[in-house]
């Protein structure tokens, strides 16, 4: 298992440097002269050389990598050319925004997709199964962007039961620092009014990350649970006159888990990769807006940043799904 | 059975939480008897420092936190002595002197002198950031001359007739202030990018980046408020989609808002807590038609485009919210005269001219690049698409995203033949925008037509140096004609700028000269 992980986290790191490598090449070669934008519409050609020499921009482009890989190994992700900021500084900023969204919206897909997963299998064409199979397909079909703003105008405008974006009321300071996903810095602080607050403008914009992976994960599951609950051990489980619930719940619901956990997984990264629709629409001050306006300036810096951080993120998400294949099913062996 | 009671148990969770969630409410705009007002935007300023950036929503925040010799104020925009209490120029116009106000105080109680503004302009002039390419021509380090505590002198290198026009957005820094935050000799520019160190009427509460900026109030500012009922604070929030300001305004999450989309603006003023300001701007909107390449090179071929084009459809596009260029300079701006040679729409000359250029049934293909995601020139892009067909003119109508417009219009080899443009001039002088068309602007996305016409560079040079406004005007007549008559743009629209405000919110005094959202927070109060 030791020897398992190693090699993982070795072919991270490689991973990692290819992808760094990849995300620098193709950041610089775009068109588009990040100096003169950074300068501004009117500055002079000097000042267009003040930013490139201050950035470095006037060097090769092996020796700008290499030069912001040996900052990186000290932790330092550089300077943004369209802000002037410390990158990590952003990042201690907008990442914490974007994980507690994630990680919220996580939570509600693999709890309710879990759940209409095998409440659909079990009432195999019922009217349960009907709304969870109706459920899923929607899921999959509505973009989050459109979906996003129809709950905002139900819920936020019309009904005025959910603010309209961001992570807290505007009057509201932002709670003292420990963790910085409100919520949680809510709860330890015992500031119940920003815990509240907080909680009440996530339900909507984490409802609606999550949706595609919910609807993903009720299928995968109900397949899944349809297969196993077929299966000549749940016969004898029934015949040897062991509860329905138990079997459900614990034996068949864990061998229904791994292709599911595979989907969690795969979905993890979409929702990363997802958060930029969400954080447009509900004004989430989180990562995925920051990337991409860093993007169109062709600001490199952050994209950089950003990239690793979060490619790093999956591939430490993707190495606990598999060792958790080894946690739901003994017989998988880690070589 | 079964299912029944598991459909019951999530039908009641579903009715606590929207009772739970229900209760709470929204929107504050007074804290501690204090009156606040909340600006909606899309844009945030993440680096409010003078010395290197100036652009809209940065220069709203700076206008606030500091002042400036002079200040921009009204329609027409007039110039107003602010930290100058009075000044003067030479005959020759390189010498300028300015009499400072001494009751000026910095907001930690430093008095504002001399010294302080010879050491910002330093600053700026020394960066060679943001605002600096105004004056970097003009004037250096050693023009610049203490007099007295409360005097100052700049000697010019040459004379620059627009000079006091640049000195509202040279802001004064407490040098004392900046210079206990340098780190590494850098000016203070890694501090100054999120602190401040002004004089201005109001100062930094909370700045939490990518969500808002709070100011507050400065009471006792040393040139006093206007209104007994000015606003105690504001608030810029970051919003970036239209419907969400406008939900934000509607529901009163918002007391102000810009940045609304045309459809928006027009359901709000529906609205009776809510007014819309509506007034016409000085940001130009044309197509710059590349004149050193492919077949725009042709004078014949930008002519017979120019008549071709469907002008009134550019005012429907903004639901009658905007007025038509009848010349190269936004009209109201000192020096603009409506041109006389102006174009539009004659499809019989614009036949007449394309067989001039020997292409009497079109038969050819033209670029036309706008900034993705501005369904404005989207729009007005299938509008000419239509009416040059007529011509048997193919238009190919291609989106670019901002620094690849910009990286397409830095040559003239790749300069497309049409480009959509909007510019605002940053000065109420038309020196800024007659240098669109000098050759100085080429490799600037406003120079992407490469305009030559030497006679017109040396008339703008002449203009740019003489001191004396009425020579200037014969002057900028001339250059206007001219340009109009060569077309290396087609000269489209001015839109209306527009803010929507809560019914309270009072005091809004609009100025062209300020750039795309920016408003001055200054005048504004609150009538309960």
């Amino acid at each position: 298992m030791r020897r398992y992980i190693l090699k993982r986290v070795l072919s991270i790191a490689i991973t990692l440097i290819g992808l760094s490598i990849v995300v620098f090449a193709v950041s610089r070669i775009a068109p588009g002269d990040p100096a003169k934008l950074a300068a501004g519409p009117d500055a002079t050609e000097e000042m267009v050389q003040v930013i490139r020499k201050e950035f470095r921009l006037d060097k090769p482009l092996a020796v700008q990598y290499i030069s912001y890989m040996r900052g990186l190994l000290k932790g330092n992700f550089g300077r943004s050319i369209r802000t002037r900021h410390q990158v990590w500084e952003d990042m201690k900023l907008f990442l914490p925004a974007t994980f507690e969204l994630v990680f919220v919206s996580i939570t509600f897909s693999i709890l309710f997709g879990i759940l209409f997963g095998v409440l659909s299998a079990v009432y195999r064409d019922t009217w349960i199964d009907h709304s969870a199979r109706f459920f899923s397909v929607t899921g999959v079909a509505i973009p989050m962007f459109w979906l996003g703003i129809m709950l905002q105008l139900l819920f936020a405008a019309r009904f005025h039961l959910f603010p309209i974006g961001g992570r807290l009321d505007t009057m509201i300071n932002s709670p003292i620092s420990i963790t910085r996903f409100f919520l949680v810095d809510g709860l330890i602080t015992g500031n119940w009014g920003v815990f509240k607050n907080a909680l009440s403008h996530i339900i909507l914009p984490a409802f609606v990350l999550s949706f595609p992976a919910l609807a993903s994960i009720t299928r995968i599951n109900r397949a899944e649970m349809l297969e196993v609950l077929h299966k000549d051990f749940v016969l004898n489980e029934k015949a040897q006159g062991i509860s329905e619930r138990l079997i459900i719940a614990k034996y068949a619901l864990k061998n229904a888990l791994i292709p599911t956990l595979t989907m969690i997984g795969l979905r993890y990264g979409w929702m990363l990769g997802g958060t930029i629709l969400v954080e447009t629409v509900f004004d989430w001050p989180g990562i995925g807006y920051y990337a991409v306006a860093s993007a169109v300036y062709s600001d490199f810096q952050p994209v950089m940043a950003v990239t690793i951080i979060l490619g790093l993120n999956f591939m430490l998400v993707n190495l606990l799904v598999d060792m958790g294949y080894g946690f739901l099913d003994p017989r998988v062996r880690y070589e | 059975m079964k299912g029944k009671r598991c459909f019951q148990t999530i039908l009641a969770l579903v009715i606590i939480l929207t009772f739970f969630v229900g209760t709470w409410v929204y929107g504050y705009e007074k804290r501690d008897g204090k009156k606040i007002i909340v600006y909606g935007e899309r844009q945030p300023a993440p680096n409010i420092d003078p010395s290197q950036f100036y652009d809209w929503s940065t220069r709203m925040l700076q206008q606030s936190l500091y002042d400036a010799l002079l200040k921009y104020v009204g329609n027409p925009p007039k110039i107003v002595p602010w930290l100058a209490k009075s000044y003067k120029k030479s005959k020759d116009g390189k010498t300028w002197t300015f009499q400072l106000v001494k009751n000026a105080k910095f907001h930690n109680g430093d008095p504002v002198t001399a010294q302080a503004v010879k050491w910002s302009f330093e600053r700026t002039l020394t960066l060679n950031k943001g605002p600096a390419w105004m004056l970097v021509d003009f004037l250096d380090k050693a023009g610049i001359r203490v007099i007295d505590d409360y005097t100052i002198e700049f000697n010019l290198k040459s004379p620059y007739a627009a000079f006091e026009m640049a000195l509202p957005w040279w802001y004064v820094m407490n040098p004392k202030v900046v210079m206990a935050n340098e780190k590494d000799g850098d000016s203070g520019q890694e501090w100054m990018k999120d602190h401040s160190a002004g004089s201005g009427p109001f100062r930094q509460k909370r700045w939490e980046h990518g969500v808002l900026y709070e100011l507050e109030a400065v009471e006792n500012y040393w040139k006093g408020w206007g209104s007994p009922k000015h606003i105690d604070g504001f608030i810029y929030k970051i919003i970036r989609e239209s419907a969400s300001l406008r939900m934000g305004l509607e529901k009163g999450e918002l007391d102000a808002v810009a940045g609304l989309n045309s459809d928006d603006f027009d359901a709000v003023v529906k609205n009776p807590n809510i007014y819309v300001t509506n007034d016409p701007g000085w940001t130009t909107f044309g197509l710059k038609m590349n004149t050193q390449k492919g077949f725009t090179k042709d004078i014949n071929i930008r002519k017979a485009i120019c008549y071709a084009f469907d002008y009134p459809s550019m005012i429907k596009i903004y639901n009658g919210n905007a007025i038509l260029e009848d010349s190269p300079f936004p009209k109201g701006m000192k020096g603009y005269i409506p041109c006389p040679n102006v174009y539009r729409q004659d499809m019989k000359k614009a036949k007449e001219y394309l067989a001039k250029a020997g292409y009497p049934n079109g038969g050819f293909e033209l670029e036309y690049v706008y900034v993705s995601g501005l369904e404005e020139e989207r729009l007005i892009g299938l509008v000419l698409l239509d009416n040059l067909a007529q011509l048997g003119i193919k238009l190919n109508i291609v989106p670019l995203v901002w620094p690849n417009m910009v990286a397409r219009a830095s040559k003239v080899e790749t300069s497309p033949d049409l480009t959509a443009v909007f510019t605002t001039p940053i000065l109420n002088d038309p020196d800024v925008v007659a240098v669109q068309y000098h050759k100085m602007s080429w490799g600037k996305y406003y120079g992407s037509h490469f305009y030559q016409n030497e006679k017109i560079w040396d008339l703008i040079d002449k203009a740019r140096y003489t001191p004396d406004w009425k020579a200037r005007e014969k002057l900028y007549k001339e250059i206007q004609t001219t340009i109009m008559e060569d077309a290396p743009e087609l000269f489209g629209m001015l839109y209306n700028r527009r803010w929507a405000f809560r019914k309270p919110v009072k005091g809004f005094v609009f100025s062209p000269v300020r750039l795309t959202s920016e408003i001055d927070i200054y005048p504004l109060y609150i009538e309960d």
